[in-house]
């Protein structure tokens, strides 16, 4: 595994009001490597993914993206630079077409300044044929199922042909066998040379897909690790399922003695 | 200027205030609730002014006792609009509620003129021009009336919300349409409710303006732009923001209209634009029902 | 086997589609060929009435870019009409330009006057954009009214004639003309580039749009400014056939209700639908003033039509015509069908 950095965050917090939802994390993400962010509900993983991208600014702290400080640089700015994401709801271009709603990324997006809108649109039919969605270009995107619509989300941050992809929740939703395509998408584009950030409440594709994984509790770090030492912390545990939870399972295994 | 001018500059304010708050207050609750803003709101207003007027003029009815008139009369009118108009197309894109109620507006003004003719009249009860006078200030009876019943029905309007089921239903609907649903609140219900109470609000300031301002079918543009200022100056979803926005409004009217008379509305409006840039918020902070 | 029989369903779809778009086309041609020709055998009633259409429709070309493709619904756009209406009639008459100059300053003006404007207040979202502008575009009346020195105040600015006289109907009709088609001709160009697309991705998703990479803020004063231009050249065109400036006049609320209904009607974020909205309007108003002996209640019959445009078509008539939708009862009851309580 290649240990360059190829984004790190230092001190990050954010502020709203009175309250912390953001406290102090310190994050490496290594060139190449699938990083899964976990955490129970109102961990923070999202908004620290929105302070992070230029979405919302962060009280404290440094982010910097191959060695450069993009501390507070507005979204459109850090989408130029190479990081691209996804929302945990999605935000489909209702009235334009799959084609279009794709080519805007290929525009806008890292390497969209030399190209023309009918260059994107080309990028477009390219990225669509990767994700399989390429029989759908002229739908609007307002037809769409949801599962279409994650694969939507995704391609048109594909098209930004990021360095970076933060996928927020790209999972929730989808039934099992369309949750196995999903993982086998996201090895598909690791492969392709993206890093990428995934956050995740499904267990399985974290346990299944990610190199490492970083765990936010209260907005701050609980845990990081692989995802065997991770999932297997009681800290962790404890966060998610609670301290009875834990309880129970230690009374459990000393009744019955497993391996 | 001298301290005189200064000291009745100040009282005139504040008398005011007072049906600026009740002009704003009604308007203020449809957008918060609705989340719409209601164009037409001026010509209810116009339409209680001129409630209050045929009542005196055909029938001899004190003014003042015509306000509860004025107000069911809105009211009905109000509830039936939202009822079985704006309802049909809520949640539609600004722009089409916008040129809804402005479309309203224009309906509503041209039936005025067109049955009432445009010309300026005047409410002019016996008491019109009298008046008291602290030390060498002028408190005009119906400006002080008009600031008492409009602190009264203001008053009134935050105990219902406050404090009665139904209030608290249209509260709840304001905050969060989706939970209040769930509750069993109905909501094409509350918003009719609603928008007939911002109506019948908007006609108890007709009234009380009709008393001390000649009127006419077009009065009402004026107010709306204010009702708007106002919210925004005083912060949406607080009742006493849009008093203390009233209040601020109604000192700047009043002293640019001493200073500089031509411009008293192009002044009122750059204050409004400074204020949406700087905090759209408006003084009173953030909305609680939005 | 479903796969092909789904094909070649789209695939016919798409071929009507394209076949419905060249006619649709073509009849526009014609159209506006024979708007062309139409002062060799028209009267001067019917030139001067055409050219304050052609004027509304450039103007509501132009609030398209900012109302109907970028999805921000400006309500103050005669400001721009009636800020190049006083530069182009102060560049005449103080600074003694040629009228063509004289337009261009007058455009100029309302362009620089967007931005400066823009640059604030597009940051603010849904109504607090649209009562703002509706502010600054009474504020500017308002101060145009009170600025006598410079303005003429409530006496206004008198214009030279256009010379030769007998072809002053004609020179009009055609500058507002090719105005129009100058405001068809940007909608196209732009809405195939970059620019166009970043206006669609505001509307739809602004922070999608953001996070995509698009400057969002830059992209909007564009739109604003553009719609500026149009309106500022409209403006400057009126005031040199008027040759007569008053800011009572030129900074009416009404022409911007106009130039928003005449979009709605014909079909907001299309390149056709503020042309052919602005004709809409027309008949309407033409079919009002002739038909109901009632002079005093057309703005009640207009304001009818407006509140059952907004609750059956808000979309205008675009969506009919090009073939996207059919018109079926359940097609106009669709708006209301989503949007109700």
């Amino acid at each position: 595994m290649n240990q360059e950095v190829i984004f790190e965050t230092q001190g990050i917090t954010k502020y709203f009001g009175g309250l912390a939802a953001v406290d102090n994390v310190d994050m490496k993400i290594y060139k190449g490597e699938i990083l899964g962010l976990i955490g129970p509900n109102g961990a923070g993983k999202t908004t620290f993914v929105n302070t992070i991208t230029g979405m919302l600014r962060p009280t404290r702290g440094r982010v910097i993206f191959k060695g450069q400080d993009i501390t507070g640089w507005p979204a459109y700015r850090v989408g130029r630079l190479g990081i691209a994401r996804t929302f945990q709801i999605v935000k489909p271009f209702l009235g334009m077409t799959v084609r279009e709603n794709v080519a805007v990324g290929a525009m806008f997006g890292h390497k969209g300044k030399n190209r023309t809108a009918r260059q994107a649109l080309e990028k477009a039919d390219e990225v669509l044929e990767f994700v399989e969605m390429g029989h759908l270009r002229n739908h609007f995107a307002d037809q769409l199922t949801l599962a279409y619509l994650k694969r939507l989300e995704l391609a048109k941050a594909l098209a930004m042909e990021p360095e970076l992809l933060f996928l927020d929740e790209v999972m929730a939703g989808l039934n099992s066998r369309e949750i196995e395509e999903a993982m086998e998408m996201i090895r598909k584009i690791n492969a392709s040379g993206v890093t990428l950030l995934i956050i995740e409440h499904v267990m399985k594709a974290i346990a299944g897909v990610t190199h490492r994984v970083f765990v936010l509790n209260f907005g701050t770090e609980l845990a990081q690790g692989s995802p065997e030492e991770v999932l297997n912390d009681p800290r962790v545990i404890q966060a998610y399922l609670g301290e009875k939870f834990v309880e129970r399972q230690r009374r459990m295994q000393q009744a019955s003695p497993q391996q | 200027m001298g301290s005189l001018e200064l000291t009745q500059g100040v009282v005139n304010a504040i008398l005011l205030s007072g049906t600026l708050a009740l002009v704003a207050i009604g308007f203020s609750i449809v957008w918060g609730i609705l989340n719409i803003i209601n164009i037409a709101h001026g010509a209810f207003i116009m339409l209680g002014a001129y409630v209050t007027y045929w009542l005196f003029t055909l029938f001899g009815i004190d003014p003042f006792l015509s306000i509860p008139l004025s107000m069911v009369t809105l009211f009905i009118v109000g509830y039936v609009i939202q009822r079985y108009l704006i309802n049909l197309v809520i949640r539609a894109p600004l722009l089409v509620t916008f040129l809804l109620t402005f479309a309203l507006e224009i309906v509503i003004i041209n039936l005025a003129t067109f049955f009432w003719k445009g010309d300026l009249r005047s409410v002019t009860p016996a008491y019109s021009g009298a008046g008291f006078t602290i030390g060498a200030v002028q408190i005009p009876y119906v400006r002080l009336g008009a600031f008492v019943i409009s602190l009264l029905l203001t008053g009134l309007l935050h105990v219902f919300l406050t404090y009665t089921k139904t209030g608290n239903a249209i509260r709840a609907t304001g905050m969060d349409i989706d939970a209040a649903r769930l509750q069993g609140v109905k909501i094409a219900q509350s918003y009719a409710l609603t928008f007939a109470l911002g109506s019948a609000l908007a006609g108890a300031a007709g009234s009380l303006i009709s008393i001390s301002f000649p009127i006419d079918p077009t009065m009402g543009g004026a107010y709306t732009l204010r009702a708007f200022l106002i919210c925004v100056l005083g912060g949406l979803g607080s009742i006493p923001g849009v008093m203390l926005g009233a209040l601020l409004y109604a000192f700047i009217e009043v002293f640019s209209g001493i200073y500089a008379p031509g411009l008293k509305d192009a002044i009122a409006l750059f204050v409004l634009v400074f204020v949406l840039i700087v905090r759209p918020t408006g003084i009173a902070g953030k909305a609680f029902y939005h | 086997m479903k796969k092909s029989g789904e094909l070649q369903n789209s695939q016919q779809a798409a071929s009507k589609k394209i076949t419905r778009q060249k006619v649709l086309l073509g009849l526009v041609g014609v159209f506006v060929v024979l708007l062309a020709v139409l002062p060799l055998f028209a009267s001067g009633f019917w030139m001067r009435t055409l050219t304050l259409l052609f004027l509304l429709a450039a103007m509501a070309e132009g609030w398209n870019f900012i109302g109907g493709y970028t999805g921000y619904a400006a309500f103050g756009n005669v400001a721009f009409f009636g800020i190049g209406a006083y530069g182009t009639a102060l560049s005449m008459l103080r600074l003694h330009f040629p009228f063509f100059l004289a337009l261009l300053v007058g455009a100029a003006a309302a362009m620089l006057f967007a931005v400066l404007v823009g640059l604030p207040v597009l940051r603010l979202k849904g109504h607090y954009f649209a009562i703002a502008t509706v502010a600054l575009a009474t504020g500017v009346g308002e101060v145009a009214d009170f600025w006598t020195d410079f303005t003429g105040g409530a006496a206004g600015l008198t214009l030279p004639f256009f010379r030769p006289i007998q072809l002053s109907n004609y020179f009009f009709y055609y500058m507002a003309f090719v105005l129009v088609l100058f405001g068809l001709g940007l909608t196209y160009f732009i809405m195939k580039r970059k620019l166009g697309y970043s206006w669609l991705a505001i509307r739809e998703d602004e922070d999608a749009a953001k996070m995509m990479g698009i400057n969002t803020t830059w992209s909007k004063v564009v739109a604003f400014a553009l719609s500026a231009l149009m309106a500022g050249l409209a403006g400057g065109i009126y005031a040199y056939w008027n040759t007569f400036v008053l800011a009572e006049e030129v900074f009416k609320i009404e022409y911007t209700l106009q130039m928003i209904l005449a979009t709605v009607l014909g079909g907001p974020g299309t390149v056709f639908g503020p042309f052919i909205g602005a004709f809409i309007y027309y008949i309407l108003i033409t079919l009002l003033v002739f038909f109901l002996p009632v002079g005093q209640l057309h703005a009640t019959i207009l304001g009818l039509i407006i509140i059952l445009v907004m609750v059956f078509t808000p979309q205008g008539v675009m969506d009919f015509l090009s073939g996207r939708k059919r018109l079926t009862l359940s097609a106009l009851l669709e708006n209301i069908r989503t949007h109700k309580v």
